[in-house]
């Protein structure tokens, strides 16, 4: 049986799938792309080898167009989100360097840096790749050529990839020289001072997280309370760890020490400008996001939009 | 990986199994609303309506903020005045380094300024330099916080290079070319034979007064080498009451800055003349830099910037967007909306792979396929 399961996935280089119970099935099963192991009336062998495992034979129409199909939109949903969110914050800092002589002087204070990936944009992303449903199960089972999707590779081809790219590199243009020309060169507040090196860092930086983080909002199509938990909690994570982090003595926070607190919060030019530059970044990928699905629509976006009762 | 599809409660399963596991002792795991993906949620769809709506209350909240904020910026009045090359005496402009690097020069020049518009007080007086560099990473790194902060730590001159010590070894308080190279022109300000003082409190953070800057630190050894980048600080007043220099070490963001120079509480009326007195004492010809003198009222948003009337532009567009589609959703109204209604009834049944599914057609016309040709709707028999 392996065999024949070398001979179709190199022949037609193809991904293949194999179902097996026995014992007799683990070397197909473990020769093929997927395994798919049924436990029950012939032991545990072919669980053991297989990738995943399932009680019943009927069982696989579920795995297969309700979980295939939710798992494949969501984890390459998620892979171009992530790629997306990294090239707005890194991108940020090499438009930076390109006004700082490229001495490599980071925008952020250090630890901003650090925690973006850990703290402010990372339970969103998972939130994305566990949560994310675009229709229902029984819709699933109901159009199984939805599972063509994934055959024909739709939500990971390189020009999704590319642009999900593309609309970092515009969002972090748009939140670059918004924020510089919105708080240089000229007072930020009515007392007369400045935007030095450590506001513009906060202003830029809080920029980023919101745009990030709206912009997955604006992506998935399913909220519960959990989306929305980690999304605005992310958010307000970001502030509430920019207080605290301002409130350690300057040994230890630099030039983050009570930043928030003292210039930026009691700024309007800060709250107007990160509201401005936050919807600006937006509206390229909403644009898109209208004309695709009400002009262009493709397979999935008709299914989607037949199934919600709003028309 | 186990049990993708264990709890198999609702869709795809034919009756038999259903009651088949009744009689058995199930395995199937307890159900919950979380485990099954099937928490309350909502499911935003894009429709006309939707994007009509958004585009339009976007540009409702953006157009009287981007209009509030132009009318902000165009209240403030700002005078710029560059001097660095209007003040190097004329047999002098072929050679400006060694007319600045000269001590015997005077550097004290004479320049007028005309007010445009009434000027209500405080106004802002700051000085403001092109092509430098403060956010250069070694320029940035060049100083010790800890010694800024404390008096016991005189010694800590560690990431000072090269303004770390004095030829004998002393430590140089405050050390690193941040503080070495700390701007020292000077202006006094005239009306006639007014004179207005410019109020120098105050003028940099206060996180920075009292908590960088010790109030028991006093520079010593400071611009005792044979280069001068700068300023001299009297050595009998603590850091923490060296307000220019507070002001300077908090770097620039940009190589075109501003700092707060000090504050004049007179009212200017419009074309009055100001008569500023100034010493041309810092060095910028040597890398090309320029030196500005700006006099600035300032509002609730701060100072002139006319970025956030971009706002109403914005705005603007998302209203003309929010009847583009408008008038699209219009047009193209006769074809959907009826049809859309129908798909919803056709395209769901009740029991799975029914035939009867009429013609679906969703979106603006596109049709789908006729699902009366799939090989399992030919032959309805159901599981």
């Amino acid at each position: 049986m392996e065999a024949v399961t070398r001979l179709v996935k190199i022949r037609t280089s193809k991904t293949t799938l194999a179902i097996g119970d026995g014992a007799n099935d683990v070397g197909m099963l473990q020769e093929a792309d997927i395994g798919v192991g049924i436990s029950g009336a012939e032991g545990m062998q072919a669980v053991m080898a297989s990738d995943f495992a399932i009680a019943q034979f009927r069982f696989l129409e579920r795995l297969l167009l309700v979980h295939g199909h939710w798992c494949y939109r969501r984890i390459a949903a998620m892979i171009c989100y992530f790629f997306f969110k990294n090239i707005t914050f890194g991108f940020t800092l090499f438009w930076f360097e390109a006004h700082a002589m490229f001495s490599a002087q980071p925008a952020y204070n250090d630890w901003f840096i650090s925690f973006y990936s850990v703290a402010f944009t990372s339970l969103p992303v998972i939130a994305l790749g566990v949560f994310d449903k675009d229709v229902s199960s029984r819709v699933c089972l109901e159009v199984p050529s939805l599972h063509q999707d994934g055959v024909n590779n739709v939500f990971f081809s390189w020009s999704r990839i590319l642009s999900w790219m593309l609309n970092g590199m515009c969002c972090s243009i748009i939140i670059y020289f918004g924020s510089l020309n919105a708080i240089l060169v000229q007072a930020v507040r009515q007392d007369g001072r400045v935007a030095g090196f450590d506001i513009l860092g906060v202003t830029m930086y809080s920029c980023v997280v919101w745009t990030v983080n709206c912009q997955l909002a604006l992506y998935i199509s399913y909220f519960t309370w959990i989306q929305h938990f980690v999304i605005w909690g992310s958010i307000l994570i970001w502030y509430t760890f920019l207080v605290i982090y301002g409130l350690f003595s300057p040994a230890i926070s630099a030039t983050a020490y009570h930043v928030f607190v003292e210039a930026c919060a009691p700024s309007p030019l800060y709250w107007l400008s990160t509201l401005m530059i936050v919807v600006t970044a937006l509206i390229p990928f909403f644009v898109y996001k209208i004309s695709r699905t009400l002009y262009y629509p493709q397979y999935h976006d008709q299914v989607q939009r037949a199934n919600s009762k709003n028309w | 990986m186990n049990s993708h599809a264990a709890g198999t409660s609702n869709g795809g399963s034919g009756d038999a199994a259903a009651g088949g596991a009744a009689r058995r002792n199930t395995r199937m795991p307890k159900y919950s609303k979380f485990t099954q993906q099937e928490l309350p949620a909502c499911k935003p769809i894009l429709t006309p309506k939707w994007v009509v709506s958004v585009f339009f209350i976007v540009g409702v909240i953006f157009v009287p903020i981007g209009v509030v904020s132009l009318l902000a910026a165009r209240d403030v009045v700002e005078i710029i005045d560059r001097y660095d090359e209007a003040c190097v005496p004329s047999n002098m402009t072929e050679n400006k380094l060694a007319y600045i690097q000269n001590e015997t020069i005077s550097k004290e020049c004479i320049r007028n300024l005309t007010v445009t518009k009434d000027m209500k007080q405080p106004i802002f007086v700051y000085y403001e330099l092109d092509n430098f560099y403060q956010n250069h990473r070694r320029y940035v790194k060049s100083r010790n916080d800890a010694q800024l902060r404390d008096a016991s730590k005189a010694n800590q001159t560690s990431a000072c290079e090269p303004e770390k010590t004095t030829a004998n070894g002393q430590p140089i308080v405050p050390c690193g070319l941040i503080a070495w190279s700390l701007f020292n022109d000077t202006y006094n300000f005239t009306r006639g034979n007014e004179n207005l003082t410019v109020d120098k409190k105050d003028i940099s953070w206060k996180s920075d007064r009292e908590h960088k800057f010790g109030k028991d630190v006093y520079p010593s050894n400071f611009q005792n080498g044979a280069l001068k980048g700068g300023a001299t600080l009297n050595p009998k007043i603590p850091l923490s009451e060296q307000e220019d220099l507070i002001v300077w070490m908090r770097t620039a963001a940009l190589p075109t800055f501003r700092k707060l120079y000090g504050r004049i509480y007179f009212d200017l009326k419009e074309n009055d003349t100001i008569t500023v007195r100034l010493n041309n004492n810092y060095n910028t010809y040597s890398f090309g830099g320029k030196k500005r003198l700006v006099l600035s009222t300032a509002t609730w948003l701060g100072g002139k910037n006319d970025f956030l009337g971009f706002m109403h532009i914005v705005g603007g567009l998302c209203i003309f967007l929010a009847f583009a589609f408008t008038l699209l959703y219009f047009s193209k109204t006769k074809d959907f909306s009826v049809l859309a209604k129908a798909s919803v009834y056709h395209y769901f049944s009740l029991t799975p792979y029914t035939s009867g599914n009429a013609n679906p057609i969703c979106g603006f016309g596109r049709k789908l396929g006729d699902h009366n040709y799939l090989s399992w709707n030919r032959h309805p028999a159901g599981r």
